[in-house]
């Protein structure tokens, strides 16, 4: 038994070193560098637009999930990545369930479902659904260059790759199936040999937009046209969106320093610990500390892509291109959000946002890169 | 590697986005930062004004006309008041239709200016609705009650014109004045000396800053407190109190027996400085009622009365002397020596110039001077006038005050009309008719009862022509003397000490001798004094039907006038009653002249000292 698990931890020649030695082989510390360091940011901002207010609980809260998707992050840096190809397609069907379950027998919040409720924890599962799609696709990718693949297995893929996208559009959580659908592209258009299709298949997507329109909800509706014209409804859906340009602008270059942002601390900004943590931080620490952050984001990204050169075969590639993805979209999609250029669709920023669903996400995808990188030098 | 040939397109995409996010973020924080620091330091930070105790208006005696009482005051945002909320505190307050109207139009006009911060929606609200208010706090949680002072006036009508009221300030004012330090829904003075002295007798509202969240919950502790920049606290100054020349007492005699005539005014004047003691207008208003409590039918209703209760007729309404004027044309001939004063004229009860008949109130046969005087005779000025011409009059008339202000600088206070052959040449053709009327204070001369009053302190200090002098001084809230306001000399009448004698002389028979015009209806027993009636013709006016309810009010009827000055050796006063359509100036004004005199000196010794030449 012991052997057994040896192996299945620790595979390799590395025969007579210590076991504690063993296990940090290759380990990418960069990687692992720059994901704390955003943590660490994030959880001061939350620090700050938490402090002395009802909602300071969270801060604690937020503790407890980086913790968790801390230990996540080193367990799935531990398990070697391909040892989880079998069990893409478990997670992804256990993921369409979770996403059923929430519709079906949940009570919606705001107006749509997205939580499953076990007792005290409260989890999203179209959160999940972003990293089983990832891996599911990565698997399909894998399987379409190692062997040959009949159509009709290509096909059902697809369909079931599709599924959770639609699914939780009906939720409806257009923030979510939109970056699915983001994840889902960015992923064939970097591994798949013909495009061609794919870009048919977003076109088609683009002429199904009135039609999604006739589905959303009204308050969706009134955040796309309260995005369309600020001017309409200043206390309404707008007003988030022009409070929040407001704090991030007054930020000017150097902020207002640490704990000093008076949008958030006298609530100008509803929610700001979910969709517009980047205000706070933009308000207290200004031009130089946004950029700062952002630069954080971007070497990150470049990071996993530059993991994803080095990966040995096509899933731990398609694994890197879709976090890196992953991260990317959320990162701009927040930002121009929070900016006043997107509409509000409820799009966390990665390890800034409070969330537990999405850190732990978020730290799981960043564990498999860590994996893929650790593996890098293996065959 | 497929990865490795596209790859080069990521880095394009991921670059560019990260360069979009930058820019944007350069945009605004560093382009429009300033702009978006300012807002939000607005969004936070609010201020309350604290009101000022406004500054008393007190008489001579420091006894006050205008006070501060405690009241209830509503407050509320515009912002926070909807229609469903208006409507919820309408029906809890059970509001009247004016009060709603008053709310809706107060809410209206903060909404467009000042929607964030509190404003005075109803003012001097009973206490048990200031209780209610308290008491349904969660019914309208829109509202608050200030315990404030309130603008009082404990004398009610007595000096009401001069002394003015208070109400809202209008949208254009609080535009322009803003920078003041006035709200929206802000009581200035509207009338008066509340009006022309608003800038002393306001004070300087204090402010209040706090931190306020986006609810515009109140946001206490040191976080909040670092936000605001300049003191969280200045507190209010009180305003100035202005102390007025004029004696309550005497004011308040007047006005009660004024307030047995339909229409008049009185003026009383210290002669040796110009003061003003009593300036009384009837029918008048209540300026309590007039302060926040008038009703749009009240208003209606004072604003088709037809004697005008809102005109000031002690400045603002000009009238014809009648022979109150004669001594201008008395003097104007002894000044070109065209007449000596115990040159007899002979009157027969007519004047015949051209195809016109002038008519005297009869037939004098010889009199002089002092006898026409005594006696009023027409025939006798309408000589004189005829040697002297409308333009030595004029000069004299001028002299004297007439057809300029008086220069008291309130409620309108202007020109009149001293007319000269010239102002008839423009208008039409000069007839000799013209001179005659003018002779007589008839036509179109038209003098303000300050302006008399002021022309017969001049006749009795010996030609002294002064300024009206109603504020006496400005005092701080503690006491001490901002501004002390001296008498101030206008000119010296030019005219000699011997022709005043002559008309002194003839002013004392008017009241003293057996045959003048007031002996019957004025003498007094108490102390000897001069004067002179007028009863001066009016157009042809007819009553309007809807007047008849009015009691004593006969727009037929002549003005009635007694002026003079008391007593008549050194004399210390001058007044001026003018009682409008009140009929013969002798009978009906002169027993009010005389009843103030006698007031005014009732047991007071008239100072005995000498001065100038006796009458």
């Amino acid at each position: 038994m012991r052997r057994k698990a040896a192996t299945l931890l620790i595979p390799g020649p590395r025969v007579g070193r210590s076991r504690w030695r063993t296990a940090f082989a290759d380990f990418d510390w960069v990687l692992l560098f720059l994901v704390a360091m955003i943590a660490a940011l994030g959880l001061l901002n939350l620090y700050s637009a938490t402090y002395a207010t009802a909602h300071s609980v969270k801060f604690t809260q937020q503790m407890m999930w980086v913790t968790l998707g801390t230990l996540s992050y080193f367990i799935f840096t531990m398990i070697d990545y391909r040892s989880l190809q079998r069990w893409t397609w478990v997670a992804h069907i256990g993921v369409i369930i979770g996403i059923l379950a929430v519709r079906f027998f949940f009570e919606a919040v705001k107006g749509s479902q997205r939580w499953i409720m076990l007792g005290p924890i409260r989890i999203q599962p179209t959160e999940l659904a972003k990293l089983a799609v990832i891996l599911s696709l990565a698997r399909l990718l894998h399987d379409w260059d190692e062997r040959s693949v009949d159509k009709r297995t290509v096909a059902y893929s697809i369909a079931a790759l599709i599924l959770p996208v639609l699914l939780v559009a009906w939720q409806p959580d257009l923030g979510s199936a939109s970056l699915l659908g983001l994840i889902i592209l960015a992923m064939s258009l970097m591994l798949v040999q013909t495009i061609w299709p794919i870009i048919v298949a977003m076109l088609t997507g683009l002429a199904a937009l009135p039609l999604l329109w006739e589905r959303m909800h009204s308050y969706q509706q009134g955040r796309v046209l309260a995005f369309l014209d600020p001017g309409a409804d200043p206390t309404g859906a707008a007003w988030q969106t022009s409070q929040s340009v407001k704090a991030i602008g007054s930020g000017q270059i150097s902020g207002k320093g640490f704990m000093e942002a008076t949008q958030n601390h006298f609530n100008f900004l509803p929610e700001h610990w979910t969709d517009f943590p980047f205000s706070v931080w933009a308000e207290e620490w200004g031009f130089l500390g946004s950029v700062g952050l952002l630069m954080i984001f971007l070497l990150l990204i470049l990071w996993i892509v530059n993991v994803g050169l080095h990966a040995k075969g096509k899933f731990g590639q398609a694994i890197c291109v879709g976090v890196a993805a992953m991260i990317f979209f959320h990162t701009v999609v927040n930002i121009l959000m929070v900016t006043g250029w997107a509409p509000v669709v409820g799009v966390p920023l990665p390890l800034i946002s409070y969330g537990g669903s999405s850190v732990l996400t978020i730290m799981t995808g960043l564990g498999l890169v860590s994996s893929v990188s650790k593996r890098r030098r293996e065959i | 590697m497929l990865m490795r040939e596209r790859l080069r397109y990521l880095i394009a995409i991921i670059f560019v986005f990260f360069a979009i996010l930058v820019s944007r973020l350069w945009q605004l924080q560093v382009v429009r930062g300033e702009e978006y620091f300012r807002q939000t330091r607005r969004n936070v930070v609010d201020t309350r004004m604290l009101p000022s105790v406004r500054g008393k208006i007190l008489d001579r005696n420091l006894e006050p006309i205008a006070d501060n009482r405690p009241a209830f005051n509503l407050y509320g945002k515009a912002g926070d008041i909807d229609e469903e909320a208006f409507e919820r505190i309408a029906r809890v307050l059970e509001l009247t239709a004016d009060e709603r109207d008053k709310m809706q139009a107060r809410i209206e006009k903060a909404h467009k200016r000042k929607r964030r911060s509190a404003v005075l929606l109803l003012e001097d609200q009973s206490r048990d609705r200031a209780s209610l208010v308290k008491q349904e706090s969660h019914l309208l949680p829109e509202l608050y009650v200030s315990d404030e002072p309130y603008r009082y006036y404990p004398h009610g009508r007595a000096l009401a014109h001069l002394v003015g009221y208070m109400n809202q300030i209008t949208g254009s004012e609080f535009d322009e004045r803003e920078a003041e330090g006035y709200q929206p829904t802000d009581l200035v003075g509207r009338y008066g000396l509340e009006r022309a002295w608003e800038s002393y007798l306001r004070g300087k509202r204090g402010i209040e800053r706090f931190v306020v969240n986006a609810k515009g919950e109140r946001i206490e502790g040191p976080d909040a407190d670092g936000l605001i920049e300049g003191a969280r606290f200045v507190p209010p100054v009180a305003g100035h109190n202005v102390v007025l020349t004029i004696d309550l007492a005497l004011q308040e005699h007047i006005e009660k027996l004024l307030r047995r005539r339909a229409a008049g005014a009185v003026a009383v004047i210290e002669v040796k400085s110009g003061r003003i003691l009593a300036l009384a207008s009837t029918p008048s208003f209540d300026p309590n009622v007039m302060t926040g409590h008038l009703t749009r039918e009240r208003e209606a209703q004072m604003l088709s009365d037809p004697r005008k209760p809102f005109i000031d007729k002690t400045l603002r309404q000009y009238y014809p002397p009648g022979s109150t004027y004669k001594f201008v044309t008395g003097l104007a001939a002894l000044k070109e020596s065209l007449v000596s004063a115990d040159e007899p004229l002979s009157c027969t009860g007519v004047h015949k110039q051209g195809r016109r008949v002038f008519r005297c109130t009869s037939a004098h046969q010889k009199v002089d001077f002092e006898e026409a005087m005594q006696h009023s005779c027409n025939v006798y000025f309408w000589k004189l006038s005829e040697r002297v011409g409308i333009d030595s009059m004029a000069q004299i008339a001028r002299d004297f005050g007439f057809g300029e202000p008086t220069g008291l600088g309130l409620n309108g206070d202007t020109a009149g009309r001293v007319p000269t052959k010239q102002w008839y040449e423009e208008r039409d053709t000069f007839k000799i008719g013209h001179t005659l009327n003018a002779a007589t204070g008839q036509g179109d001369v038209e003098v303000s009862v300050l302006q008399l009053a002021m022309a017969y302190a001049a006749i009795a200090n010996g030609r002294k022509l002064f300024v009206p002098l109603l504020v006496d001084r400005v005092e701080s809230a503690a006491g001490d003397v901002v501004v002390q306001y001296e008498p101030q000399l206008r000119r010296l009448v030019d005219v000699s000490d011997e022709s005043m004698g002559f008309v002194k002389h003839g002013m004392w028979r008017v009241v003293n001798e057996i045959g003048g015009t007031a002996y019957d209806y004025a003498r007094s027993d108490m102390l000897e004094y001069s004067g002179k009636t007028g009863t001066a013709q009016v157009k042809a006016m007819r009553r309007r039907d809807d007047d008849e309810n009015l009691k004593d009010w006969h727009p037929d009827r002549d003005h009635a006038w007694f002026a003079g000055y008391a007593p008549s050796q050194n004399p210390e006063i001058a007044f001026v009653v003018l009682l409008e359509h009140g009929g013969s100036g002798g009978k009906h004004a002169g027993p009010v002249g005389k009843a103030i005199v006698e007031f005014f000196f009732e047991g007071r010794v008239p100072s005995t000292e000498t001065e100038g030449e006796l009458p």
